[in-house]
């Protein structure tokens, strides 16, 4: 056992640091939070009387249009020397194109969240009972395990969210609970979304518990039970603390890809962060602008979601135990 | 007063025999030695002791406590007998003190800070009062060791086993442990040691039980196995070991 090789943690803290040691990196996380915390403020919990309304944009479109017009004039008068101008003013025109989608994208957004971190987190507590009984349990509950890992990390995702939400009768049952779809609680699609990546998301997340629970030298439970622990004390005390540390790379993992297969929920009528992109490219035919966009928002997203677990990484490391401190 | 009857222990792993009619006794307060050739049976024997292993035949019993009986709390069991392993197995994400807490707590239900003094009490005994914060990455092999030794007895046990406590340490650290070992058998503990450090066999054994092929092929107190070996396997291994110190 030597201290200085690197693991796997460490590779993906590495990739980690170099994101977010550029300052522009922050900068502009700081910027995208900043503006979606006022924005949902605004839709979501001020009075109609004193917010800005929700398909208004906070900024005004027109300067950037004028300036991009008048700057692209100036460069079709200069000719070949005016290209570096020309972009400038594309640039220009995309955000004066862009800012009247903000208001929607961030309800999109809201929602992406949502599905995301309620799938993870909601799917973990699942995740560790199944990789718990897939690495000690008997005979019966490892192949249970086995079985439901294996069918829903061996069926599509949308498939899956189609067949709960069009093929089974959950719809009207969830419609009837009371204030789903007012404010910020989700609608009756999205709710169903969230069932939908709980149960896609505890199979993934139990392989990478697993896979962490194995790495957890089988001395340790040895240990556990010759204090006189029972086996699952010792798994609750010794082995699922170490394991899930080791696990937090891979789950970070899992948190980015559910990011972006949130968005398999626009299938299901859910209007997060694509649905939104897509409609409105459907009304304005500025598919090139939308989806490059939505494609800003989901990087915003994920390398928001890449700093967090990184600090939970280091947040929770102990000497000789992941994290890099 | 006898703590410990082995009787006619067999235990095979599929074909291979690893223990074959083990039989010893041990009283309250003996320190007793297994050694013998890697294979030989020795670690096995310990687990069967504590049941993390169980027998095939034969009989154990710690006091009046029937080890092998299916019936037995094997949880309540291990709480009399500590066990002290060769790669130390510290509990990773906790630090020295918490590793001798953690027991306390949920096996012997002690409050938080009463167990935290006495788990100082147990690292003072073991020179580590000073590491109680420290976790085991940042403790040397011998100072994990002695952690070990203080997180088995805090659960008081009747009886130690010690699984080559010293082979996986460097050898300048080895007589740290060896003296904490030594303390405890002067102390009055009764302890049952696999180990080939002849130096704590010599001072502190009652009996040396020499071990070969799952069989016990020789015991007696050290001066007599040392000197006087009545098998020439017996003496053909101590010799072995002895120059194997010189190397």
């Amino acid at each position: 056992m030597s201290a200085e090789e690197p693991t796997v943690a460490d590779e993906v803290r590495t990739t980690i640091d170099v994101d977010t040691d550029r300052p522009w990196a922050w900068l502009g996380l700081a910027v995208f939070w900043g503006w979606l915390l006022v924005r949902w403020v605004n839709d979501f919990l001020l009075p109609a009387s004193v917010a800005v309304p929700g398909d208004q944009s906070f900024f005004p479109a027109a300067p950037f249009a004028s300036a991009a017009e008048s700057l692209a004039g100036t460069a079709a008068s200069l000719g070949v020397v005016g290209v570096p101008l020309d972009f400038v003013a594309g640039l220009l025109s995309f955000v004066a194109g862009a800012i009247p989608s903000f208001p929607a994208l961030a309800r999109g957004a809201w929602l992406t969240i949502v599905l995301t971190v309620a799938g993870i987190a909601l799917g973990f507590p699942i995740a560790v009972v199944l990789s718990v009984a897939r690495v000690y349990g008997g005979r019966g509950l490892r192949w249970l395990s086995l079985s439901y890992t294996e069918l829903i990390r061996g069926t599509p995702l949308l498939a899956q969210l189609f067949v709960l939400y069009f093929g089974l009768p959950l719809t009207q049952i969830v419609r009837e609970i009371p204030g789903v779809g007012s404010g910020f609680i989700p609608g009756t699609a999205a709710l169903v979304a969230i069932l939908g990546f709980t149960i896609n998301s505890a199979a993934y997340q139990a392989e990478y518990i697993r896979s962490a629970l194995e790495s957890v030298d089988a001395g340790q439970l040895t240990a556990a039970r010759s204090i006189g622990l029972s086996k699952r004390e010792g798994i609750r005390y010794v082995v699922l603390p170490q394991g899930l540390r080791y696990a937090i790379p891979g789950w970070s993992n899992e948190l980015v890809y559910l990011i972006k297969y949130s968005s398999l929920a626009a299938f299901i009528t859910v209007r997060e962060l694509f649905f939104q992109a897509e409609s409105i490219a459907n009304d304005t035919f500025q598919y090139t602008e939308l989806y490059v966009l939505a494609g800003l928002f989901y990087i915003a997203l994920v390398v928001s979601a890449s700093v967090l677990m990184g600090v939970v990484e280091d947040r929770t490391a102990i000497p000789g135990l992941g994290g890099t401190r | 007063m006898t703590l410990l009857r082995v009787e006619n222990v067999d235990k095979s792993y599929g074909d291979e025999e690893v223990l074959n009619g083990v039989s010893f006794e041990m009283d309250r307060g003996d320190v007793d030695v297994l050694m013998g050739p890697s294979g030989s049976g020795k670690s096995t024997m310990l687990r069967c002791i504590n049941r993390l292993t169980d027998v095939d035949s034969g009989d154990i019993w710690l006091d009046d406590t029937d080890v092998t009986a299916p019936e037995t709390d094997v949880n309540a069991l291990r709480q009399d007998v500590g066990m002290v392993f060769q790669d130390f197995n510290l509990f990773a994400h906790l630090t020295a003190l918490e590793n001798i807490t953690l027991g306390l707590k949920r096996v012997r239900g002690i409050p938080e800070s009463e167990a935290r003094d006495t788990a100082m009490d147990h690292l003072d005994q073991v020179g580590l009062a000073a590491q109680a914060d420290s976790y085991p990455a940042e403790l040397s092999g011998g100072q994990q060791q002695r952690v070990g030794i203080a997180r088995a007895l805090a659960m008081e046990p009747k009886l130690m086993l010690f699984d080559e406590p010293t082979s996986a340490l460097d050898p300048e650290l080895v007589g740290e442990v060896v003296d904490v070992m030594a303390d405890l058998a002067a102390g009055g503990m009764t302890m049952l040691v696999v180990s080939h450090e002849m130096g704590f066999a010599q001072s502190a054994a009652d009996d040396i039980h020499f071990l070969d092929n799952g069989r016990i092929v020789e015991s007696g107190p050290p001066e007599q196995l040392f000197e006087r070996p009545e098998h020439d396997r017996t003496e053909a291994f101590l010799t072995g070991l002895q120059s194997g110190e010189h190397r």
